[in-house]
């Protein structure tokens, strides 16, 4: 192990020292040398010398004080010291190595054991050296692992954020217990009013378990835009996370529609702890608790979804939590779901500030100070206004339209009413003309309330007066799902018209059904009149369009619908 | 810790599962699992767990892929009321043979 160090020598006696700095570079190494202690720490360079040897008994400072002081100096730089030493005295050799000397060579010099040391001392330099690179480059690598986090994380919070959580309807809580979240809250504008959420908690914590949260926010922001329901949305999230994610990885989750036309909300759970539901006129809560798998476990053809519909009050609240905070522990060991929650679950507690009751819990009982899971709340104030005032239009002004000018026909039979839900479809060849997708919102509400006027009340033969009370609000829904799975004979037709020039941009719906009809010059058209549900809607429609038409005594409606291009917001 | 014993003539494994159910068995679950062929049914007995997360969720999972998914056989077994919320709130009963 050939290598030349240089090597500091402090020895008050000139015939030692002249003698030893013969010896060391006569094998090549460089010398400096030193008269006393005093003088070796002044010339003690710790990035130029890699060894030090000093006589024990000097003037001016004795080799233990300037081993001590050179030491200090060196600070974190490894530089071994090597004492030199007339005396054989046991204890003063045994203080050398005490005070952080890792070897002595006595005096009278012999060249064949000073040999020995330095190859033994240029080992350990050598190990020392390849210590210390390995930690700079393991704290380096540390560093760009830590960067290149941040900056994934910040196009995670962009996928996963892009969304509405700063609604005032909302209020959220999530903490993280590294640098990646392995739960999300994501809530999105529906495009014909109302808003899905989803509060999903992934399998671990961490980067392994938020990367199954880019696929999820992608489906659910983009196929509810597009105007997909709740139930056609989570089948696809279930499908895509089995697809991706490994067998032993789910998302735990509940998906929230609120449904602002008929003031209900319909709620899926698959593996989350209850949801409460905080009516204003029940003194405790009502829990809406997991009847379905977590996302991403069972196989798209055995996937089922159980979903739970109410109707609601405005003012009323809808709150959910991951077990985050279902399982924490207070501060005597318990978990919250059996201590902490429980004036939540008796109803002691105001829903209206259940969020900001719920973080002074954890910060009280310690889980914020030291999380041990991914921890995430949230609560929503049901209204009839959420989605409807702060929908986003995006309209470049004042662009000249190309001229449009088709038709289509789309009819349904019992089968595909049963299985296929048309409207996405049919928005989206709507939405080809650039003037047309600028209103998306209002054709999408005008579009399903078309279609789920022809397909309950004309279709499915069921009564709107059902749905007026609580209770009534879920028997209807029951009614409409065995109505549906029962269906045998029956048809929607969907006729569409788009005509697009310079002076007349018009769009023509014609729906019609097989049902009976209804007696349609009884139509209240009185918006105010909220207690009627089934009229709320066509007096909404009356609004929207320019001209309501029905014909076949009811059985068929035309909607004509007329755009300017560059304005948002409200047709002519 | 997790102790595993296949009996050859009823070609069941029985896992036996003790303390804590959370990711530091995940090597030692798996082995128990992977470690020997031919079973025909699977034991998972729980009744010493004391706390079970949302990984031990995923190994059992693993363990249903292993055992070949609708058609495995396995039963969850002596699940104590700590873990019976969380194998509840999950919807196991659904993958999994429990009885208490």
């Amino acid at each position: 192990m050939e290598q030349v160090l240089t090597i500091l020598i402090a020895d008050d006696n000139p015939s030692d020292r002249i003698l030893l700095k013969a010896i060391l570079s006569q094998f090549g190494h460089n010398v400096i040398s030193a008269v006393d202690g005093q003088d070796a720490i002044d010339k003690f360079d710790p990035h130029t010398i890699q060894l030090v040897c000093l006589d024990i008994k000097m003037p001016h400072k004795d080799g233990w004080e300037a081993a001590l002081e050179i030491q200090r100096i060196a600070g974190d730089v490894f530089v071994p010291i090597v004492f030199l030493s007339g005396v054989t005295d046991p204890i003063a050799l045994s203080n050398c190595l005490r005070i952080g000397g890792i070897d002595f060579i006595s005096k009278p010099y012999s060249p064949a054991l000073i040999t020995a040391k330095l190859n033994a001392i240029v080992r350990l330099l050598v190990m020392q050296k390849t210590l210390e690179e390995q930690r700079d480059a393991m704290s380096l690598y540390n560093e760009q692992l830590l960067n290149e986090q941040e900056v994934a994380k910040v196009v995670y919070e962009n996928i996963t954020n892009s969304n509405c959580l700063k609604d005032p309807a909302l209020s959220t809580i999530h903490y993280g217990t590294h640098i990646f979240n392995g739960d999300v809250i994501l809530a999105a504008y529906k495009p014909n009013g109302g808003m899905h959420i989803l509060l999903g908690d992934f399998t671990g914590h961490g980067l392994s378990a938020a990367i199954g949260a880019l696929p999820l926010a992608d489906i659910f922001f983009d196929w509810t835009k597009k105007g997909f329901l709740m139930r056609q949305i989570i089948p696809e999230i279930n499908a895509r996370l089995k697809g991706i994610l490994p067998s032993n990885m789910f998302c735990s989750a509940a998906f929230i529609d609120i449904k602002v036309n008929n003031k209900s909300i319909e709620v899926w759970n698959g593996g989350l702890p209850d949801l409460l539901f905080f009516p204003q006129n029940a003194d405790r809560p009502v829990k809406l608790t997991s009847k379905n798998l977590p996302l991403g476990v069972l196989s798209p053809d055995t996937f089922e979804c159980q979903i739970d519909p109410m109707s609601f009050v405005p003012g009323d609240r809808l709150m959910a939590f991951s077990d985050g905070v279902y399982e924490a522990l207070d501060l005597s060991g318990q978990m919250f779901c059996h201590s902490v929650l429980n004036p939540l679950y008796q109803g002691e507690i105001d829903a209206d500030q259940s969020v900001d009751w719920l973080i002074q819990q954890l910060e009280r009982e310690g889980v914020l100070a030291n999380p041990h899971d991914d921890i995430s709340c949230l609560s929503v104030r049901l209204d009839t206004n959420i989605g409807i005032d702060s929908s986003e239009h995006k309209v470049s002004r004042g662009h000249d339209e190309a001229p449009a000018d088709f038709s289509f026909e789309y009819v349904l039979n019992a089968d595909s009413l049963r299985n296929t839900d048309p409207l996405p479809y049919v928005l989206q060849i709507l939405t080809t003309v650039p003037g047309l997708s600028s209103f998306s919102s209002q054709i999408f509400m005008i579009l399903s309330e078309l279609y789920s006027n022809a397909l309950e009340h004309g279709v499915l033969k069921l009564s709107s007066d059902k749905k007026s009370s609580s209770d009534g609000f879920s028997l209807y829904y029951e009614e409409r799902e065995r109505n549906l799975a029962n269906l045998q004979d029956g048809y929607v037709k969907i006729s569409v018209k788009v005509t697009s020039d310079n002076n007349n941009r018009a769009l023509i719906l014609y729906v019609e059904d097989s049902g009976s009809g209804f007696d349609f010059q009884d139509v209240n058209y009185d918006i105010s009149n909220t207690e009627l549900l089934y009229n709320r809607g066509l007096a909404l429609l009356d609004q929207l369009c320019s001209k309501l038409e029905f014909s076949k005594g009811g059985s068929a409606v035309t909607a004509h619908y007329h755009w300017q291009v560059g304005l948002d917001g409200r047709a002519i | 810790m997790v102790e595993s014993f296949f009996d050859k003539k009823t070609e069941c494994l029985t896992i036996h599962v003790k303390g804590r159910f959370d990711y530091s068995c995940h090597k030692a679950f798996k082995e128990a699992f992977t470690a020997v062929s031919k079973v025909k049914f699977y034991e998972v007995n729980l009744a010493d767990v004391s706390y079970l997360d949302s990984s031990a969720l995923g190994m059992l999972l693993l363990l249903r892929d292993h055992a070949g998914e609708e058609k495995a056989q396995i039963r969850l077994v002596h699940v104590n009321s700590a873990v019976i919320d969380i194998l509840k709130i999950a919807n196991f009963h659904r993958l999994f043979d429990i009885t208490e």
